[in-house]
């Protein structure tokens, strides 16, 4: 029963995106939009495997890829540290909380043209907004499952003898894994998002820069791939987090 | 003593500005090159952006393409995102779909959609609808899924047909955390707004930003930085009002934003 609803899940699932898919196909292939403003489906997927297998376009996800990974990198180590530091220490809360107060709202976007101007038109400006954007999600999730870290716990730790610099680690950290692996998963797809806005703005390499070029040269057809290789991307890298996940929570009640 | 404690927090966020432009001051100070301007020099050129009939018009206009497709944006995916929390069928139709567009950057749709519709208001403000509705949708799904199964028995018990049931059980029941997905969603609405503007340059706060950028008046950067930002903080803080007064009912004590993608 269970198996069979699942397989009738997936199915209707497909319906939407099959239809998305033939509609497509339909406009252009009645010549309802020329293929200069959309390339049919079938002429966008083969060019995405044909780009797929040149050097490259494998260098552009590569740099891509390296700079995700690096400001996705410092959120994490910032914002488990800061959200951790916040719940544990009211002196730290009363700073942080404020600053993240006024922070968090602000589009980060627009500190962007300040990042080129301080940082340079290289890695590093990108890096930097990719983990300012990334940041405030996994901190807030952060303090928000350290600060709900049940008092019994704390106490029963405490009985048993744990020494209170450890139970930060022995037991609130553990305690608040779920809500931080949220946080991450929100923070990675504003990673992909923000990387590739990034490298559309003003970059020289990657796949934001490969649009833009495409979008110059009126190449829709270039225009779609590096979009569709952006959604693959971050689709498989919350496929790798669920997995974490799934490894890192295997003792828990729920997931 | 508790009057002096909730002054305190209330100007805690005003402090925490005035500390952030001191920090910016001072590295200004340290730095001492001409692309970074110091704080104080920056916030002086805010009036004469604010004083140009043209850049109001520009920031108005971005305004206005931003409530409207906000506006827009919630009318379509608060109804979607309750039906999805409801029914097991709708949320397998939709869901896929939904997860395979959720790491597109929306606003890198922009060179594309403009081919399609120009470079004018809608397609910016498609591409702002867009930003919107999947954190708006998702917090709906996931406040009409916790609604209390025995409340929706007790309203049909009452004889409430299915729609009634939808509007006055699950809306209110979810209505924390839908607008809790609002409150991402307008975040997210101004960031697409800037970048799409950005890339469309054609009106509105972004342009100008990026504009003068290219051409090197680094006191307009900066200075639209501020402005931007103070919308952001502007915008995110009436609406936090807003909120805590409708569901004045519901557990207190976010008071900061609790995701925003």
């Amino acid at each position: 029963m269970n198996a069979r609803g699942l397989t009738t899940d997936v199915l209707l699932g497909i319906v939407p995106i099959a239809l998305a898919v033939a509609l497509w196909q339909a406009i252009s292939s009645f010549g309802y939009a020329p293929v200069t403003l959309l390339p049919p489906p079938g002429l966008v997927f083969a060019r995405l495997a044909q780009q797929l297998l040149t050097g490259t376009f494998q260098q552009a996800i590569g740099v891509t890829l390296f700079r995700l990974f690096a400001g996705f990198s410092i959120a994490v180590v910032l914002g488990v540290g800061f959200g951790l530091a916040a719940a544990a220490s009211p002196a730290v809360n009363a700073v942080v909380r404020p600053v993240v107060r006024v922070l968090a709202p602000l589009p980060k976007v627009a500190l962007y043209p300040a990042l080129l101007l301080l940082l340079g038109f290289g890695h590093e400006s990108k890096i930097t907004l990719v983990a300012a954007d990334a940041l405030f999600p996994i901190l807030l999730s952060t303090y928000y499952g350290a600060s709900m870290v049940e008092q019994k716990l704390i106490w029963s730790a405490m009985a048993a003898g744990t020494p209170r610099r450890q139970i930060m680690f022995k037991v609130v950290l553990p305690a608040a894994v779920p809500s931080i692996l949220t946080g991450c998963r929100i923070g990675l797809v504003i990673s992909c998002i923000v990387v590739f806005l990034a490298e559309m703005i003003t970059s020289t390499e990657g796949l934001g820069h490969l649009l833009v070029t495409a979008a110059r040269t009126f190449q829709a057809v270039d225009m779609f791939v590096p979009l569709i290789t952006i959604s693959l991307l971050g689709l498989i890298l919350n496929g790798l987090l669920q997995g974490l996940r799934a490894w890192l929570l295997r003792g828990f009640p729920e997931v | 003593m508790t009057m002096v404690r909730t002054l305190i927090s209330r100007l805690a966020p005003l402090l925490a500005c005035l500390g952030l432009l001191g920090i910016w001051q001072v590295a200004a100070l340290v730095l001492n090159t001409d692309s970074f301007p110091t704080a104080l020099e920056a916030l002086r050129a805010v009036p004469s952006i604010l004083g140009d009939k043209e850049s109001l018009i520009n920031i108005g206009a971005s305004l206005r393409r931003m409530a409207i497709a906000f506006s827009v944006a919630l009318v379509v995916s608060i109804p979607l995102g309750l039906m999805m929390g409801r029914s097991r069928l709708v949320a397998s139709f939709f869901n896929p779909l939904l997860m395979i567009t959720y790491p597109v950057p929306k606003a890198a749709l922009m060179p594309i959609i403009m081919l399609w519709l120009g470079v004018g208001d809608i397609a910016k403000m498609l591409v702002i609808f867009l930003g919107v509705s999947l954190p708006v949708i998702y917090h709906s799904l996931q406040g009409a899924k916790a609604v209390e199964e025995k409340m929706l028995w007790s309203g049909a018990a009452m004889g409430l047909s299915a729609p009634q049931r939808m509007i006055r059980i699950v809306l209110p029941a979810a209505l924390p955390e839908i607008l809790t997905g609002c409150r991402t969603g307008l975040v997210l609405a101004l960031i697409t707004m800037v970048t799409s503007e950005m890339i469309a340059r054609q009106s509105g706060a972004g342009n100008i930003l990026f504009n003068s950028l290219d051409m090197g008046q680094y006191d307009t950067v900066y200075a639209m930085i501020i402005i931007i930002g103070a919308m952001g903080i502007g915008i995110d803080a009436a609406f936090e009002k807003l909120r805590a007064r409708l569901v004045r009912w519901s557990e207190p004590g976010f008071d900061l934003p609790l995701s925003f993608a």
